[in-house]
């Protein structure tokens, strides 16, 4: 059999050890930064963990179901305003809100996908567009549940209660050891997601829906289960958003939430895990940091993305891939590894 | 050899339009189970809307597919995947270009492997026992297909010969019963040909697999099917053994030529 490939790129053995060196280290660094950051920055910090769940929900339904979805802002919306709610009216406690946020929002998902999934491309990304503003207008209208413009003030911070010993996290940098842990779990919890097989089935909807279904994988009812979870991710970070903020407005649900979203996974490599980590950091955390010069803030932000997008149209993520496979090939190397998951 | 003549796939008054062409004018045949049947036909005499109906890409106007005794008109793509065991490969070649050979298999297998779709979403032990045999079997199929030294690339950078065999192997996966392959042989070098045939031969043979096969390369096509059936303008125009049709006039001044 003739080949055009015989010499494969081969893929240096020690890659993986070095990632997850990499990963390791990343926690570290957040572990120890309290002790060198002050508190704008930890704040800085901690929003960026909170947007990278809406952002892992946007990178599996974008990343590995290749449907561009608007919504996300809507469903971190959603998520902050059950918190919100369920912590006033019946004073429950933050993880329960935390994970009622994310059922919640992932119940609304169902309605609003099975239309929605039945459509295309564009009018999809349309249709996703038109959710976010109906959900400020819901916000916004809903007085007597919302509060409207005013919002909902008072939400209680997080309290954790072991034996007699109560845990309160109200300083920013409690929170912020607080934040990581629900970041990192969610993170575990999306590469469990891509590593299994449906994950797999994820990636051939992306590449080929048409053979997906000749092979008998039910494409429809897969996407409509990834709007769900995408949701559920998103639904958790407005959690943890309304019970560090302590206020919800309907300005949750403004379209800057939905595109700050859409540019972390964009700019920190769309299908990859990191790419949404490192984008969360680097477009959340740096947005907030240049606040203290507010007159350039907006500027800094609008040239540092267009710098990446000329230098690196694939995101961030594959231009670090390359920066760890070069320090790999300093050690022998080896054939070998998958493509799905990364 | 036909091991057994009843009918694994019939099709009743077909019809299909697009627009104001009628691609399928009510076509009927049965497909014997074991066989290797050739569909032959000038371009746009309806052989590919044909696998699309029978396949539910396309839902027929009118008529009936019915498929080891079961109506599957109605049902979707992949349910008759699943359920029906038929698969089905594309005029033009195509895999999941960035999953690696490995992973392509894997994955044309495990719909008919997990028992629903939620169970794909468990990295348990039962997951864990199913995704092992996919993996051996997809070993073996990259070693019977010679993919091996390209196995670890993403599909997308294999060549276009290698995409073809890896295509054929991702349709055993799911251990088919009917397979509907649509000119398998199309732009690929004679060796390959050689190699293609084989496999379909082999299949038939040791795995039992009905074969319905569309190919302008009628020279093989003959020699390869147990019958052919030959499409016109949407219709049936023949049917019969490979000889019977090589020598059908009706069937040479629509098709074959002198």
């Amino acid at each position: 059999m003739s080949t055009t490939l015989d010499t494969p790129a081969p893929v240096p053995r020690h890659l993986p050890a070095l990632r997850w060196t990499g990963a390791l280290a990343v926690v570290a660094a957040l572990g120890v930064a309290p002790l060198v950051l002050g508190g704008y920055y930890l704040h800085a910090l901690i929003i960026a963990m909170i947007f990278l769940l809406p952002a892992h929900g946007l990178n599996l339904i974008l990343g590995y179901t290749g449907m561009l979805s608007l919504a996300q802002g809507v469903f971190f919306g959603i998520g902050a305003y059950v918190s919100a709610l369920l912590s006033l009216h019946f004073g429950t406690s933050f993880a329960f809100n935390l994970v009622a946020s994310g059922v919640i929002a992932g119940a609304i998902a169902l309605p609003l996908g099975i239309p929605a999934l039945r459509l295309r491309t564009y009018s999809f990304v349309m249709c996703t567009l038109g959710f976010v503003v109906i959900a400020q207008t819901v916000a916004k209208n809903w007085i007597s549940m919302t509060r409207g413009d005013m919002g909902l003030a008072g939400i209680p911070q997080p309290k954790f209660q072991f034996g007699s010993t109560v845990l309160n996290i109200n300083t920013i940098p409690a929170y912020y050891y607080l934040a990581p842990v629900v970041a990192i779990l969610a993170t575990l919890g999306f590469y469990a997601l891509i590593k299994s097989p449906a994950g797999r089935a994820m990636v051939a909807i992306r590449d080929n829906e048409v053979l997906a279904e000749s092979l008998g994988v039910p494409t429809w009812a897969y996407k409509l289960v990834v709007f769900m979870l995408s949701a559920m991710f998103a639904g958790l970070g407005g959690s943890l958003y309304a019970h560090y903020m302590t206020v919800v407005s309907p300005l949750v649900f403004q379209m800057y939430y939905s595109t700050t979203i859409l540019v972390i996974v964009l700019g920190g490599g769309v299908g990859r895990v990191p790419g949404a980590v490192i984008g969360s950091v680097l477009f959340v955390a740096l947005s907030e940091a240049l606040r203290i010069t507010p007159e350039l803030r907006m500027m800094i932000y609008g040239f540092v993305l267009l710098l990446l997008v000329f230098s690196v149209p694939n995101g961030l993520a594959p231009l670090l891939d390359r920066g760890l496979e070069r320090l790999a090939r300093i050690s022998p190397v080896t054939r070998g590894g998958r493509t799905h998951g990364r | 050899m036909v091991a057994n003549q009843d009918a694994i796939l019939s099709v009743e008054g077909l019809r299909k339009r697009y627009g104001g062409v009628s691609a399928l004018r009510g076509v009927d045949f049965r497909i014997r189970r074991g066989e290797v049947c050739g569909l032959i036909g000038p371009n746009g005499s309806g052989k590919s809307t044909l696998f699309d109906c029978c396949t539910g890409l396309q839902r027929s106007d009118s008529g009936k597919v019915v498929l080891n005794g079961r109506d599957i008109t109605k049902w979707s793509m992949n349910r008759i995947a699943r359920e029906g065991h038929l698969v089905r490969s594309f005029q033009k070649t195509v895999v999941f270009h960035s999953l690696n050979s490995e992973e392509n298999l894997v994955l044309a297998g495990q719909m008919s492997s997990f028992p629903g779709l939620l169970s794909t979403f468990s990295l348990g032990p039962a997951a864990g026992r199913r995704l092992r045999r996919l993996r051996e079997r997809a070993a073996e199929l990259i070693e019977i297909s010679g993919l091996q030294r390209v196995a670890h690339l993403p599909a997308g950078n294999m060549s276009g010969g290698q995409q073809k065999l890896l295509q054929f192997a991702s349709m055993l996966m799911p251990e088919p019963e009917l397979i509907l392959l649509d000119e398998p042989l199309a732009g690929i070098n004679p060796v390959l040909i050689e190699k293609v045939i084989e496999s379909i031969r082999e299949a038939n043979r040791r795995l039992g697999v009905t074969f319905v096969v569309i190919e302008h390369n009628t020279d093989v096509l003959m020699e390869l099917s147990h019958r052919v059936i030959v499409l016109h303008q949407g219709a049936k125009l023949a049917e019969g053994d490979p000889q019977s049709i090589v020598s059908d006039p009706q069937v040479i001044e629509a098709y074959l030529g002198v």
